[in-house]
């Protein structure tokens, strides 16, 4: 255990730039009694070849270092001056990097006029081997103040949350700073008008039925997301499906704005996911569209056994309800009013169910 | 192995407890209780501080992380008290002091932990310190439970409220970072010896009682 600093390296955790070359050195203090032909220099953790070292004076060793690596670890490398021994005398932390390149492609989105998030790319392939931060900046097109973004990491690693204090009709000036220990770089600025990039949740209430005993359909119905009522646009829908086994999803986009479709044409006896987005469009009066919401979480139903064929989305609205369904679900509401502690019960369970039985059904034939 | 489970379950268990099962509550049951919650919270926080150690030596790069690394302890990185004790010392504490001495150091670490979260570069490892350091505060919050149930007085906060370790250069930072991690091990190690010692105090009856209550 020593009390002093037992040596002295110079430089002290140096900034270079990848591919420079340096020149260290390690001079033990006079209490030591150590000699620089006692002393031998590690980079994080390898020892370096006394070829490249020269005694400058009895008490200073000095290392030569060339064509330098980005930094193995963000925190810097390690170069040690030690005595025989092996004992560490000191150590520098070397930064080997590059300057941040400017980002690029920053998109952003307002979740309902109500905030702004946006995400971008950094220049380099990522990798400048320093710790660089990004800045979100943003200022209204003609008033001079300068803001800075203050959540980070919302929507992955380079994005940021402005949650409030949005205004309306005056575009936005959106730029990001990057900067490391090398350099400073600002992207490209952005303009946006928020009433441009709006987006909404999906739509909420997804249900998924049979069409009677028709083996080759399903009706979908949704409700419109709440914040359609709130602000003044429209919604569009997109459905997507897929069969339970497959991983190719099918789309159908000419669902308009109707909260109910029939999708047609699908294979009897198979279980199908689908899900349901939202697009708000016509935002104050605007001709534009906004950004497609996320999808809806995935609905199962599956179709009654048998055979048929077709393709497309029936506009036609509404489902029809065979006696036993309108039964059953008569019944579920009797339960529910009478029968505490049944809420589970419901309509939608019996869907579940069915879905398995098909499910089960299906496993058993197999074999 | 398999104990590891049991000490996890228990300390999830133990963490979790609503009221107290209709049985004798003295206030010898609610010490008891309070000594075993917290040898759990430090076997429980021993084996997070491997993770957490682990992934902040990587983060210092080699020399840090190699296994036998050694490095000479420097005068500044005294202010971290240590936990290692003469042998007799140590089994002649009384338990106020016995406590004590585990309140002060954690109460110490923590801050300095804190710290080390704020500089941390990369969102995993401030994720991690995050998750360590709100369990560490738990476990200086079971220590002060155990003190009030015995009725011992909580010691003072630290003296000079440290902030940060500040080291004159980087490297040296990172000498006390190091040495900031190998003493909160220590310090682990150590408190499941105190407070099986502790534990041992109370009548083991009553231990049993308690588990044969929750149907374990």
């Amino acid at each position: 255990s020593l009390a002093a600093d037992p040596a002295v390296i110079s430089p002290q955790d140096p900034t270079l730039l990848i591919g420079s070359s340096l020149v260290a050195t390690c001079t033990v203090s006079p209490d030591s009694h150590l000699k620089a032909e006692d002393l031998y220099w590690t980079l994080n953790g390898r020892r370096l070849p006394a070829t490249s070292y020269t005694a400058l004076s009895p008490t200073t060793l000095s290392v030569a270092l060339s064509h330098l690596n980005g930094s193995k670890q963000q925190s810097g490398d390690n170069l040690v001056c030690h005595s025989r021994d092996g004992g560490i005398l000191a150590g520098s932390c070397l930064y080997v990097g590059l300057p941040p390149e400017k980002p690029v492609n920053i998109t952003c989105w307002s979740k309902n006029m109500k905030d702004l998030t946006c995400k971008w790319a950094p220049g380099t392939e990522g990798e400048t081997f320093l710790p660089t931060n990004y800045t979100l900046k943003y200022k209204l097109r003609w008033y001079g103040r300068d803001n800075t973004c203050q959540e980070y990491h919302t929507a992955g690693p380079y994005s940021c949350h402005i949650p409030k204090d949005l205004a309306l009709f005056t575009p936005y000036e959106i730029w990001v700073e990057a900067s490391n220990r090398l350099g400073v770089a600002v992207s490209d600025v952005v303009m946006l008008d928020i009433l441009d990039v709006v987006t909404t949740d999906p739509p909420p209430d997804v249900h998924v039925s049979r069409v009677g005993d028709l083996e080759d359909q399903l009706s979908v119905r949704w409700s419109s997301p709440p914040a359609l009522k709130d602000f003044l646009f429209q919604a569009k829908y997109q459905i997507q499906y897929r069969v339970e086994d497959s991983s190719e999803w099918k789309v159908v986009d000419d669902v308009g704005n109707q909260t109910s479709c029939r999708l047609a044409g699908l294979r009897p006896g198979t279980v199908y996911f689908v899900q349901v987005r939202c697009n708000p469009y016509g935002i104050y009066g605007s001709k534009k569209a906004g950004i497609w919401s996320d999808w809806s979480n995935p609905t199962a139903a599956s179709t009654p056994r048998s055979e048929r064929a077709a393709g497309g989305c029936d506009p036609k609205g509404g489902e029809q309800n065979t006696t036993l369904r309108r039964e059953l679900k008569q019944f579920f509401g009797w339960v529910k009013k009478h029968a505490y502690g049944c809420s589970n019960l419901g309509i939608k369970l019996y869907d579940q169910w069915r879905v398995w039985l098909q499910k089960s059904h299906k496993t058993r034939n197999q074999v | 192995g398999d104990s590891w489970g049991i000490f996890t379950f228990l300390c999830a268990a133990l963490c979790n407890l609503p009221a107290l099962p209709a049985l004798n509550c003295t206030e010898e049951l609610g010490t008891s209780q309070s000594i075993q919650k917290t040898y759990d919270l430090t076997r429980y926080l021993e084996h997070q501080l491997r993770t957490l150690a682990g992934t902040y030596l990587n983060y210092l790069g080699p020399p840090f992380n190699e296994p036998d690394f050694n490095p000479p302890r420097l005068a500044r990185a005294e202010r971290v008290p240590s936990a290692t004790v003469d042998l007799d010392l140590w089994r002649g504490l009384t338990d106020n002091a016995r406590l004590a001495a585990n309140y002060r150091a954690y109460s110490l670490l923590l801050c300095y932990l804190r710290a080390l979260d704020g500089q941390a570069a990369t969102a995993e490892l401030r994720h991690r310190l995050g998750h360590f350091c709100s369990s560490l505060q738990g476990l200086v919050l079971s220590i002060a439970g155990v003190m009030s149930s015995l009725g011992y007085p909580l010691p003072a906060g630290p003296s000079a409220p440290p902030g940060t370790l500040v080291a004159p250069n980087d490297f040296l930072k990172k000498m006390e970072d190091f040495w900031l991690l190998k003493e909160l091990q220590t310090w682990l190690w150590r408190s499941a010896k105190d407070f099986n010692r502790l534990k041992k105090k109370v009548p083991p009856a009553v231990v049993t009682l308690r588990l044969e209550a929750r149907g374990f």
